[in-house]
């Protein structure tokens, strides 16, 4: 299982980095932008505070993005929250599929390991890569407030980054199951699926009627603005968020299991 | 003589369309054993039966005493098996996969794994994707035989094998049969059937014939490639 799970870890290692660089980066220099942008941002703040249903969606009749916190909610929120979904998808979709899809599972199935086991070990690696990617943006966005000279939220940032990071493995665990269905890497669903949730959740919060079914996607519980702005987490949401989980990693365990192995 | 394989009444079936039909087959201990047929005829589902790749089938399937459901990770620790296609992580040298193989099982193979390349011929430093189908077959013989298991299931091995390597191939067949090995040899080549194996049998839709010896001629063979019935 160590075998494999090192392999597996080194096969995607390229992806991880690049993946964690880009978002990690990008939120680095989002950070930095504040600085330029300061000015301009009092009047956007009023704006954006005043544009009803809106304002809700993207948590800025509570926050203000004229300050670090309220912009790092509302922009690095944005980047962070789509591309670690995205990250989380692409990772899980692929990685029980591809060995069909690359005819490389006639070579690690007829090795002396249960099914089971290689499923484990995949579904270690998509853990502990979220965990690394997680930990490489943290940096990054850390190092952004040092840069800036600013106080960084720390009771707020770590409780999105860990939100973050359990939204990551919900979107992860679908993918997962949908993984160990189908012979061929499915990044497109993956990424689908991904944007998805995130139109759920954002449409959710600008239509009154849908509110109360935004426990549904992911993103309810891992919204910036909620955290930032010091909302309570929606226990229904997480509670959803670990049946999801459950049932896309027990499915993939079952069906994998049961399924016939394209040559 | 035990025998290393053993297959009652093996059916399986893709939805609609005919995969293999009421198999029994036996293997003994230290046969080189050859398995002829058509292209689609049954010998890969067969093989892929029993090695646990193909699930939902319905008879029983011995490998070495132990059940192919229940003891599955048992047995293929004792068996090596190389696809008609051989395939590895692309990214990978030569020399990570034979070790990964290795290391999955848990055994430092590394002695053996070196005489097996030497005497194919295989450049270890090299990247998997460079590698030619020859190439990546010669990688897949290693895999299957460095950790000198008691059962060798091979899938067409000598295609895009050049004949001195085919030739080295089947020496060290040879050799580990002598040690106490048995050989499942999938092949359409009838002179391969005719030189080594000492048994043979024949699938044709689904359905298997055992032949009374594997010298057969040629004539003969291609007659049960055209026959529509055997």
């Amino acid at each position: 299982m160590k075998t494999i799970f090192l392999g597996e870890l080194r096969l995607n290692l390229k992806a991880l980095f690049i993946w964690s660089i880009v978002i990690g980066s990008f939120g680095f220099i989002c950070i930095l932008l504040y600085e330029s942008m300061q000015g301009d941002m009092r009047e956007m703040a009023d704006a954006f505070s005043s544009m009803g249903a809106f304002s809700d969606a993207f948590g800025m009749s509570t926050l203000s993005i004229a300050t670090l916190k309220g912009y790092f909610a509302a922009e690095i929120g944005t980047i962070h929250s789509l591309g670690s979904g995205m990250f989380a998808a692409v990772t899980a979709i692929g990685i029980l599929s591809k060995e069909e899809e690359g005819h490389t599972g006639e070579f690690l199935l007829s090795l002396p390991i249960t099914r089971k086991k290689v499923v484990l070990s995949k579904g270690l690696c998509v853990l502990f890569s979220l965990i690394i990617f997680t930990c490489i943006c943290a940096f990054f966005y850390s190092m952004g407030f040092i840069v800036l000279d600013e106080e960084l939220p720390a009771k707020e940032f770590l409780k999105f980054m860990y939100y973050q990071f359990l939204m990551n493995i919900e979107i992860a665990g679908i993918c997962f199951g949908i993984s160990s269905i189908s012979g061929k890497n499915r990044m497109g669903i993956g990424i689908g699926i991904a944007i998805l949730f995130y139109g759920f959740d954002l449409i959710g919060r600008i239509i009154p009627d849908l509110k109360e079914y935004l426990f549904l996607g992911p993103y309810s519980y891992a919204n910036a603005s909620a955290i930032f702005s010091g909302a309570d987490t929606p226990e229904k949401a997480v509670a959803m968020a670990a049946f999801l989980t459950s049932v896309g990693i027990l499915f993939a365990f079952l069906y994998y299991d049961r399924r016939d192995l394209a040559s | 003589m035990a025998n290393v394989i053993d297959i009652r009444n093996l059916t399986k079936s893709y939805g609609k369309n005919r995969g293999i039909i009421d198999v029994t087959l036996s293997v003994e201990s230290g046969d080189i054993f050859g398995f002829l047929g058509p292209n689609g005829a049954g010998k890969s589902t067969t093989i892929r039966s029993v090695l646990g790749f193909l699930k939902g089938y319905s008879g029983e399937i011995r490998v070495l005493g132990m059940d192919s459901v229940k003891e599955h990770e048992k047995i293929l620790a004792n068996v090596g098996y190389m696809p008609s296609e051989a395939w590895f992580y692309s990214s990978m040298r030569v020399r990570d996969v034979i070790r990964y193989a290795a290391n999955v099982r848990g055994l430092d193979c590394s002695e053996e794994a070196e005489k097996i390349c030497e005497k194919l011929k295989v450049d270890t430093s090299r990247k998997i994707k460079e590698l030619s189908l020859g190439n990546r077959k010669k990688v897949s013989i290693v895999c299957a035989m460095q950790h000198r298991p008691k059962l060798f299931v091979f899938d067409e091995p000598t295609s895009g094998l050049d004949p001195l390597i085919q030739r080295n191939f089947f020496e060290l067949i040879h050799e580990y049969v002598e040690e106490g090995a048995t050989c499942l040899l999938s092949t359409h080549v009838l002179s391969e059937v005719n030189k080594y194996c000492k048994t043979a049998a024949i699938m044709r839709e689904g359905k298997l014939k055992m032949l009374k010896s594997p010298k057969i001629d040629e004539d003969m063979f291609l007659k049960f490639y055209e026959e529509e019935n055997i």
